[in-house]
């Protein structure tokens, strides 16, 4: 049956490239010009010049990015230390009865061993078995934990990639979210975080790229907000550093 | 989609009854002015607004007018990624590529986030037909979905209901009576959905922006349900018009600084998400099998057409619709088409080129250009309007009653003595109806008009009739011109001959 899926979708392949050449050539015609098949010169890419050297000073990062994160109904705290950022996760457990909690395999959480300071709680790290559903490990986690690769001040927005020890679902199926930052990974502009991707090229970029700037939320029932509609509805940023 | 049999045939009849509606109309102006306030405060806020428009359309302009190159590009660099991408040039045959794919899956269920591509295709229809239940995601789109209508905005689709008609469609879901309280309703609907995310054989999601060089497509959101449809489901189809690209990231941030900003006011969606292809092996989340549907459905149609081609450049804000007092008034079923307000008026007939079966959507709007101030990328969409009402008089689809009034108003007022006639008939005529100064009569050509105004009675005296009486005054007081002036004034028409004179400005 995986065999002949497997030619099912060549067979769909060959037809899409078929089709590929005439889609385009139509566009060109319309174009009414040939086909380019150098890179156009593109003068307008990105964002316009006087945006590019704007720059803030690290306090007035934290300072703008806890303004914007709190106005979208995040919540921020300043911490010392990895472990201070272990002991605000342990409080807030006890705070919320907090029983089930699931974190990436990131060296730095590893390092942090949230495992040791609440031996009672239930914790999953990532993808540390194959046979387990980790879908449904973070789906019934009250805390998810995670550390993030990017922060944006000015839009005041977390940037977390997927990679074999880092799950797409933590930061979005529990119903709270800790996301902790290196303070040094606080951007100025979404340009700083975004022009990464760009110079890691197509063959580096992990499957999913998530800005996350707060809670959940909705205002499709008659303009009234709503938070943690699908994704979580508390979440914190926790700057480390 | 049972209503399509009954659904008035014009934009004023369907228009008629919107404003019979009181809800609807206090609504919609509710929430678009909520959402125009949002947009002025935050591009206000962000500064530079102008500059900023300019290279969102410079980036639009430059995509397009390569979309050849790009769309190849982004095809080579997404089946590299290991997406299996497909082209439709039809609705029709996008519909049957999707659902190959559902039952080549066996799939039962197919959770969707928002997508107008797959509104204009009528998806969730032809999937129903198959037996695969198609869910809509989206919380309004959600509401929409279970009271069987259309979005009637392209950002907050289920504006036109209220909380308890919203209560009354969840507890007939939930088998229970929901009290009319948003949190209440959103907290069933995010239990509900938590369950079809997770045992959904498929993920549906539309596509904001797929970038050319490195094969991603882009989504922005605010509820998480976007991602939970690519992250959760074992395979994932997307939907994307094949104008969506744009180059690269770094041209995404000018796009990410427009789109949010002019839809809802936010600096950024709660969630961006950028997917590059299918769960890579050693991950443990994310689709194993990805595909991704380009298709034109009527959009090419508008590549090399001076009036329309920037059409494309459009990204799906909603900022005119928010920005219409037409839209404002009408809401937006009463477009009658997928796409409403301002760019649905021009979309929707455009991507349908037979002008025959233009209906006469592209009448709603007053031309006032408040569209154009709004749009984040600054398509004319008031003159798009004209140029469609142009088309369809010149392929002989106008108004018959139009033409005919046209030309019989130049056959009466060609010639000066008929006019005369004309304005004494009026003078004698009106007699009859006039009161105070003016007519209100609601019958024959005048119902129109007086249903909401007065029509001026004709003076007794038009002007025409005071014309030589005016001239002979003029001529006597007007006699005598300071020769500085005159010389300075025929100096100027003298210049004016020669072509010159663009210094002042003025018509050129």
């Amino acid at each position: 049956m995986a065999d002949t899926h497997k030619e099912w979708l060549k067979e769909l392949e060959t037809a899409s490239k078929a089709k590929q050449k005439s889609f385009i050539d139509s566009i060109s015609s319309k174009l009414g010009r040939p086909r380019p098949m150098e890179k156009p010169a593109h003068p307008f890419r990105g964002a316009p010049d006087f945006w590019r050297s704007f720059e803030w000073s690290e306090e007035e990062r934290i300072e703008r990015f806890s303004a914007n994160f709190k106005a979208a109904g995040g919540h921020v705290a300043r911490l010392a230390s990895y472990d201070d950022a272990k002991q605000f996760i342990v409080d807030k457990a006890a705070e919320m009865s907090a029983q089930y909690i699931i974190r990436q395999g990131q060296p730095e959480l590893e390092a942090m061993n949230l495992e040791a300071a609440m031996p009672d709680a239930h914790i999953s790290v990532w993808n540390t078995n194959q046979e387990e559903n980790w879908r449904a490990r973070a789906a019934e986690a009250d805390f998810g934990v995670v550390v993030a690769d990017y922060a944006v001040a000015y839009t005041g927005s977390i940037t977390v990639l997927s990679a074999a020890n880092k799950g797409r679902s933590v930061s979005l199926l529990p119903t709270v979210l800790f996301a902790i930052i290196p303070l040094k990974r606080l951007k100025t502009r979404l340009g700083e975080a975004l022009i990464n991707f760009d110079q890691a090229g197509r063959e580096n970029l992990p499957a999913g790229i998530h800005f996350i700037s707060g809670p959940s939320r909705s205002a499709d029932i008659e303009n009234d907000l709503t938070i943690g509609v699908h994704g979580p509805g508390v979440v914190y940023a926790l700057f480390v550093g | 989609m049972s209503t399509a049999s009954t659904k008035p045939s014009t934009v004023k009849e369907r228009a008629g009854l919107a404003l019979n509606d009181e809800f609807l109309r206090k609504a919609v102006k509710f929430t678009t002015e909520r959402l125009r306030s949002g947009k002025k405060t935050a591009s206000e806020e962000h500064g530079n607004w102008d500059d900023w428009r300019e290279r969102g359309r410079q980036i639009r302009l430059h995509t397009i007018a390569h979309l050849d190159y790009y769309l190849n590009l982004f095809a080579d660099n997404a089946r590299a990624n290991g997406v299996n991408v497909h082209f439709a040039e039809t609705d029709v045959e996008a519909v049957k590529i999707a659902l190959a794919i559902a039952e080549r899956k066996q799939a039962k269920s197919i959770v969707k986030s928002k997508s107008m591509v797959t509104e204009e295709l009528h998806l969730n229809h032809a999937l129903e037909k198959i037996g695969v239940e198609a869910i809509e995601t989206d919380l309004g789109e959600y509401i929409i979905q279970l009271a069987g209508e259309t979005p009637s905005h392209i950002i907050i689709p289920a504006i036109h209901k209220n909380r308890y008609q919203i209560a009354d469609l969840l507890s007939a879901e939930a088998g229970e009576t929901l009290a009319p309280d948003t949190q209440i309703l959103a907290g069933f609907v995010r239990k509900k959905l938590r369950e079809k995310f997770l045992e959904a054989d498929i993920g549906m999601t539309g596509c904001n922006f797929a970038i050319a060089e490195t094969g991603s497509m882009v989504l922005f959101e605010n509820e998480g349900n976007a991602r939970m449809v690519s992250t959760v489901p074992k395979t994932q189809i997307t939907l994307m018009g094949m104008e969506r690209i744009i180059p690269s990231f770094e041209d995404l941030e000018v796009m990410a600084t427009l789109l949010p900003r002019s839809a809802t006011g936010q600096k950024l969606t709660v969630y961006m998400s950028g997917i590059t292809g299918p769960r890579r092996t050693e991950d443990a989340d994310g689709p194993d099998e990805m595909h991704i549907i380009i298709v034109d459905n009527g959009r090419s149609n508008q590549l090399g057409d001076p009036e329309f081609q920037e059409l494309l450049n459009c990204i799906r804000c909603g900022a005119c619709l928010n920005a219409c007092p037409v839209y404002r008034h009408i809401g937006g079923h009463a477009y009658g088409g997928t796409y409403s307000g301002p760019i649905g008026a021009v979309l929707t007939p455009a991507l349908k080129k037979d002008e025959s079966q233009w209906d006469d959507i592209a009448n709603a709007s007053s031309l006032c250009g408040a569209c154009y101030e709004a749009c984040p990328v600054k398509i004319p969409l008031h003159d798009m309007l004209v140029y469609l009402r142009r088309r369809k008089v010149e392929s002989g689809n106008g108004n018959l009653a139009e033409k005919v009034g046209m030309k019989g108003f130049s056959t009466l007022l060609g010639g000066s003595k008929r006019m005369r006639g004309v304005i004494r008939l009026g003078q004698l005529g009106q007699k009859l109806v006039e009161r105070d100064g003016g007519i209100r009569i609601k019958l024959g050509p005048l119902k129109g008009w007086n249903t909401y105004r007065v029509t001026p009675s004709l003076p007794k005296q038009s002007f025409r009739d005071r014309w030589s009486t005016i001239q002979r005054e003029t001529q006597a007081e007007g006699a005598v011109l300071d020769p500085a002036l005159k010389a300075r004034m025929e100096a100027v028409v003298a210049e004016r001959k020669q072509g010159g004179g663009s210094k002042h400005g003025g018509h050129a």
